[in-house]
């Protein structure tokens, strides 16, 4: 477990607060039983280094609802436990917090293999679950819609990888990649998303063992390409940008953010990757609810996930406000409500959605990781996306949308 | 027809690519009776000497080439006095796996050094000249040329030079050689150099056609191992013609097999050249 530290600024405010309401005649304090909410987030092991910022920002909400009265009159308890980044330690936490603690929502699990393990247990005890995992698989299992991710899954990015040649002219897209646990659903919606727009696709899946690829490339260009994808690590991609430079290849180039890095750019000649496009999923930083994260957390450019956890907390304790009810039911069923209501207020915060809530107007909230918008599955409809390019030796940020 | 004309173009370039360092690999083994699998680690030593004296000391290729094979030399050479030499009479085996581990020892301590990241060298980057619809790249053309010197240096050496008629003469038969007078241990030293340059060579040719990172030379040991075998271990020539092989091979394959299969086709190569003339295309003897 860790220990919090509430600032005194935080705590001040908070009692001021507390104050002022029971300053105002008739209005009932949260009272009654408090609403228990869990995290469980790496603490420890490969995630450890976002677990603890994650549950920072989930404190921040929590105690600012709480001071600003709670949910439906009743405080909100948060309770934190680690996973430790391990299945078998996730599943022994999500036990305790739902057999123990009886919280109606888990928040946060953060490795696809955790999110796998600790699924059925939520669903089954009727727990609503909602992760920062990517795996595609996720969302697939049987959940019985008591599971939404905030994470964009590898169709959505594949869709964005798809949708950003088409925008940019190029009908004619060939996706080249290793042999990965996703290639083969990114070509897909890749395909799916250049299709629709009347254009044709073509791939190759290559050996990302080779000194050289002057064969595949010709593939490639047999093609007739407007745009590659360049679907690798960095140093395959490395050596095929080289060689479809050398083979005379003028066309678009878009890559993984993770593949063409600065340091990707630093090892080639700067012809070679000079235009290349990078496409990465990211916060939805410059919105409001970025900066009010940011303040709230004191950290000055949170990480993806915990831009996600800030979202997640947020529309739980709206979805138990407009339902009326804090079982993990009424959270499932009434999530979509806060999260995408058609014409409803545009909120991107609790407080404000809980105001909005009570003076009866659906709600349609906007976060720091995006539009927060779900499919039936349970995935997240869109998401924040980075673009950047090669100008000049340097990754320049086009845009983020 | 072209792109048949393409692939076969494109096979013998990774063919010299892979046989400088297959022409290391199989000296060893002549001289000394054992597959060297450390020569992953020196090829990635002799990429990252190179990179050194092109990148850091503003040397020219050519001369960043004689600092690879310099370095790697060395380094294999005291790899083996201070490790395997005194592996060698427990039999081939024992030491091929002590080679394995030695392999991971010096890719770990490049790693230490240089740290994780791709690097590239200082060289201007050439589009392909075209002949027709054929494509053939300055810069490949230059390593292949730089190659096949490297090749003849070596066939000369051993033919005409006192030192490599010895080579060869322990690499035949080491018994009748030291009743002739050669010590097998000088022998065994002058090969290592030999060998751990030559591949130390290899990895920079490769690495000036990619990019380097502590484990360039592991990605291409499996090939160099299967042109070794190929050709016949211990056999220059053999090595050569394996690797040419190949990267030919290799590359016609991809007009009818997916992409992924590449490294397929090299262990097919070995399991048919195996079966049925296990001492390889220019084998004298079965190893």
């Amino acid at each position: 477990m860790t220990a919090f530290t509430t600032d005194r600024r935080t705590l001040l405010a908070g009692a001021a607060a507390l104050a002022s309401l029971s300053a105002l005649p008739g209005r009932a304090l949260a009272q009654g039983a408090p609403i228990k909410i869990g995290t469980l987030t790496p603490l420890t092991g490969a995630g450890g280094p976002y677990g603890p910022v994650m549950v920072k920002a989930v404190k921040a909400v929590v105690d600012e609802v709480n001071a600003a009265g709670g949910v439906l009159g009743r405080k909100v308890e948060l309770i934190s436990e680690d996973d430790q980044t391990s299945p078998e330690a996730g599943v022994r936490a999500a036990r305790k917090l739902i057999d123990v603690d009886k919280v109606s929502a888990i928040l946060g699990t953060w490795s696809s293999a955790v999110t796998t393990a600790v699924a059925p247990l939520c669903w089954e005890s009727k727990t609503f679950l909602a992760t920062v995992s990517g795996a595609d698989s996720i969302t697939q299992l049987p959940h019985q819609g008591y599971l939404i991710r905030t994470q964009p899954n590898t169709t959505l990015q594949g869709r964005k990888f798809g949708e950003f040649c088409i925008a940019e002219k190029a009908k004619r897209v060939f996706f080249l990649s290793p042999q990965t646990p996703f290639a083969k659903s990114q070509f897909d919606n890749i395909t799916e998303a250049v299709k629709k727009a009347g254009g044709e696709t073509g791939s190759l899946i290559y050996d990302d063992k080779k000194p050289a690829y002057r064969s595949e490339i010709d593939e490639v260009l047999r093609f007739k390409p407007d745009a590659i994808i360049f679907g690798g690590y960095t140093p395959d991609t490395a050596v095929m940008l080289k060689d479809a430079y050398r083979a005379g290849y003028g066309g678009l180039k878009v890559a993984f953010g993770y593949a063409v890095n600065q340091k990707l750019v630093e090892s080639v000649p700067a012809e070679v990757v000079d235009k290349t496009f990078t496409i990465a999923p990211s916060p939805a930083e410059g919105s409001k609810a970025y900066a009010r994260l940011v303040k709230m957390i004191g950290v000055a450019s949170p990480d993806p996930y915990t831009t996600q956890v800030y979202d997640q907390i947020n529309l739980i304790l709206m979805a138990i406000a407009i339902a009326g009810d804090s079982s993990g039911t009424a959270i499932k069923d009434a999530v979509r409500k806060v999260s995408q209501a058609q014409g409803g207020a545009k909120v991107d915060n609790a407080l404000d959605g809980l105001k909005a809530i009570a003076a009866k107007q659906p709600v349609d909230y906007d976060g720091a990781s995006g539009p927060c918008d779900f499919t039936e599955t349970g995935d997240i409809a869109d998401c924040q996306f980075r673009y950047e390019q090669v100008q000049g030796g340097k990754l320049t940020l086009v845009k983020i949308a | 027809m072209s792109q048949l004309l393409q692939a076969l173009v494109n096979g013998v370039m990774t063919g010299t690519l892979i046989a400088v360092p297959a022409i290391g690999f199989s000296a060893i083994f002549a001289v000394l009776r054992y597959p060297n699998f450390a020569i992953a680690a020196y090829a990635t030593i002799g990429a990252f000497a190179a990179w050194w004296a092109n990148v850091a000391m503003g040397l020219p290729v050519p001369a960043a080439l004689l600092v690879a094979f310099a370095v790697t030399g060395v380094v294999g050479v005291v790899a083996e006095e201070t490790s395997l030499k005194r592996l060698r009479n427990n039999g081939a085996l024992i030491v091929a796996i002590a080679s394995i581990a030695l392999n991971l020892v010096l890719e770990n301590i490049v790693r230490f050094i240089f740290g994780n990241e791709m690097r590239g060298y200082d060289l201007p980057i050439a589009r392909d000249m075209r002949f027709g619809d054929l494509r053939i790249g300055p810069q490949q053309l230059q390593s292949l040329l730089l190659a096949v010197a490297i090749m003849a240096a070596m066939f000369l050496f051993l033919r005409y030079t006192r030192f490599g008629k010895a080579m060869r003469a322990v690499a035949d038969n080491p018994d009748l050689a030291r009743l002739k007078g050669i010590d097998p241990a000088k022998i065994a030293i002058v090969t290592l150099f030999l060998g751990a340059g030559l591949t130390g060579v290899g990895g920079v040719l490769i690495g000036l056609d990619t990019s380097i990172d502590p484990l360039t030379g592991y990605r291409v040991l499996l090939s160099v191992f299967a042109a070794a075998v190929l050709g016949g271990l211990g056999s220059i020539p053999g090595a050569v013609a394996g690797a040419l092989m190949l990267g030919i091979a290799e590359e016609l394959a991809l007009l009818v097999v997916p992409a992924t299969y590449r490294t397929g086709v090299g262990f097919v190569a070995i399991l048919l050249m195996l079966t049925f003339r296990p001492r390889g295309l220019l084998g004298e003897r079965a190893a």
